[in-house]
């Protein structure tokens, strides 16, 4: 039983395979006009889209405390849903740049005849890493609130 | 009752798609594709021939012609690498080495089920075709893990020759797997199974390679970094910049 779900098990999964061939794109992420894209996307990203002073500013507890401190609770509750929102925005920007670095470098590196297997395997897990990191990020803001992650 | 015109349908369809070929110049251009084509041709010819004059050794005969077709089989993966990797040269690499290890697991495999589970019953005819078809799986899932992971496009040629080989297999590595664990019984689906699925390949086949399509080229005039490991560390520095920023946000 065990070798028949053992190779069962691996006909399921060529088949998912071929599932996902059969349905991708004409034009896939890979593509070079993708693959432009990607950079200038990253280009743009790395250049504006998060600055230092930004990050500390959203997740910067003195404007809680002062807004805890002065101000009634229906503003105590707007400036935290605003704040949750802001959070939520700035990590699934810093998700879509792990995406567009990865489209890039995935599309980049398949041209070298000296890419090095486990280099790749390395940053494919830091990339999944990143990914998972951001998910983990947007779940603890989303339900315990723009202060909520833990230090 | 329905193996017979299923068997001949699939011969009708080889024909023509050999004939197609010919007449559409891809002969040439995919030769290991369709010398497993006219090798499944030649193939059940002769077992026809000897079901007609000598049935008793249709048998053997029957699985001397399933392993050659099988061996040329592992011709369409070469088709296959040789058009979609070809022009990403690290991809290549990535896809054999994931075929390397593919073939490990499963020969390692082989080698440890005798000591996992002792009652299993002998090697057979059957288990081995089976095993060689989950080493095909492997390989093509390797395959498509590369060539979804570095998003390399894939012409209309191509996409039909691993559909329609993938089709058989998949479907060639379950039957036999199941007739392998049911035994004889399950006969009878299986050989009707067997050869529609062959068919249902013949017939994508047909219609993915009815003209040439060729695969996308790469765009040449994209500028890239020097060499890989430029590439590389540099992806690690953009990647250690992400992470302090998520640090900081956690910590904040």
């Amino acid at each position: 039983m065990i070798q028949l779900i053992f190779f069962l098990s691996i006909g399921g999964l060529l088949f998912a395979s071929l599932f996902f061939l059969a349905r991708r794109k004409p034009r896939p992420e890979g593509s070079s006009g993708a693959l432009i894209e990607a950079r200038q996307a990253l280009m743009a990203l790395q250049a504006g889209l998060l600055p230092a002073e930004l990050v500390k500013r959203i997740f910067a507890p003195d404007d809680w405390e002062f807004v805890r401190a002065e101000a009634p609770a229906a503003v105590r509750e707007l400036f935290i849903d605003e704040r949750k929102r802001v959070a939520l925005l700035w990590v699934s920007q810093v998700r879509t740049q792990i995406h567009n670095l990865r489209r890039f470098h995935r599309g980049a590196a398949r041209s070298y005849a000296r890419l090095n297997p486990r280099s790749e395997m390395e940053l494919a897990f830091s990339f999944a890493g990143l990914i998972l990191a951001c998910r983990m990020l947007q779940l603890v803001i989303y339900l315990g609130g723009p202060y909520a992650a833990p230090g | 009752m329905w193996r017979w015109p299923i068997e001949y349908a699939g011969i009708a369809v080889q024909l023509l798609l050999l004939l197609r070929s010919a007449w559409a110049h891809l002969l040439t251009r995919y030769y290991f594709f369709y010398t497993y084509v006219a090798s499944g041709i030649l193939g059940s010819a002769i077992l026809m021939t000897m079901l007609l004059r000598t049935p008793v050794l249709y048998a053997k005969g029957y699985w001397a012609v399933q392993f050659v077709t099988l061996v040329a089989g592992y011709g369409i993966l070469l088709e296959i690498m040789n058009h979609v990797l070809a022009p990403y040269p690290g991809a290549e690499r990535f896809a054999r080495a994931a075929g390397v290890v593919a073939f490990c697991a499963i020969f390692l495999f082989a080698l440890l089920a005798p000591f996992i589970k002792s009652q299993w019953a002998p090697v057979v005819v059957i288990e081995f075709e089976r095993d060689l078809r989950s080493v095909q799986s492997l390989f093509i899932c390797g395959l498509l893990g590369v060539i979804f992971y570095y998003g390399i496009p894939i012409g209309k040629n191509m996409k039909g020759m691993i559909l329609g080989y993938g089709l058989y297999i998949v479907t060639s590595l379950m039957t036999l797997a199941v007739r392998a664990y049911a035994g004889p019984s399950f006969s009878a689906v299986w050989k009707v199974v067997q050869p529609l699925s062959f068919d249902v390949s013949l017939v994508i086949w047909l219609v993915a390679l009815w003209s040439y399509c060729p695969n996308p080229e790469p765009d040449p005039n994209i500028a890239l970094e020097q060499d890989y490991e430029a590439l590389a560390s540099r992806t690690r520095g953009v990647i250690d910049i992400i992470r302090t920023y998520l640090r900081k946000a956690a910590r904040a």
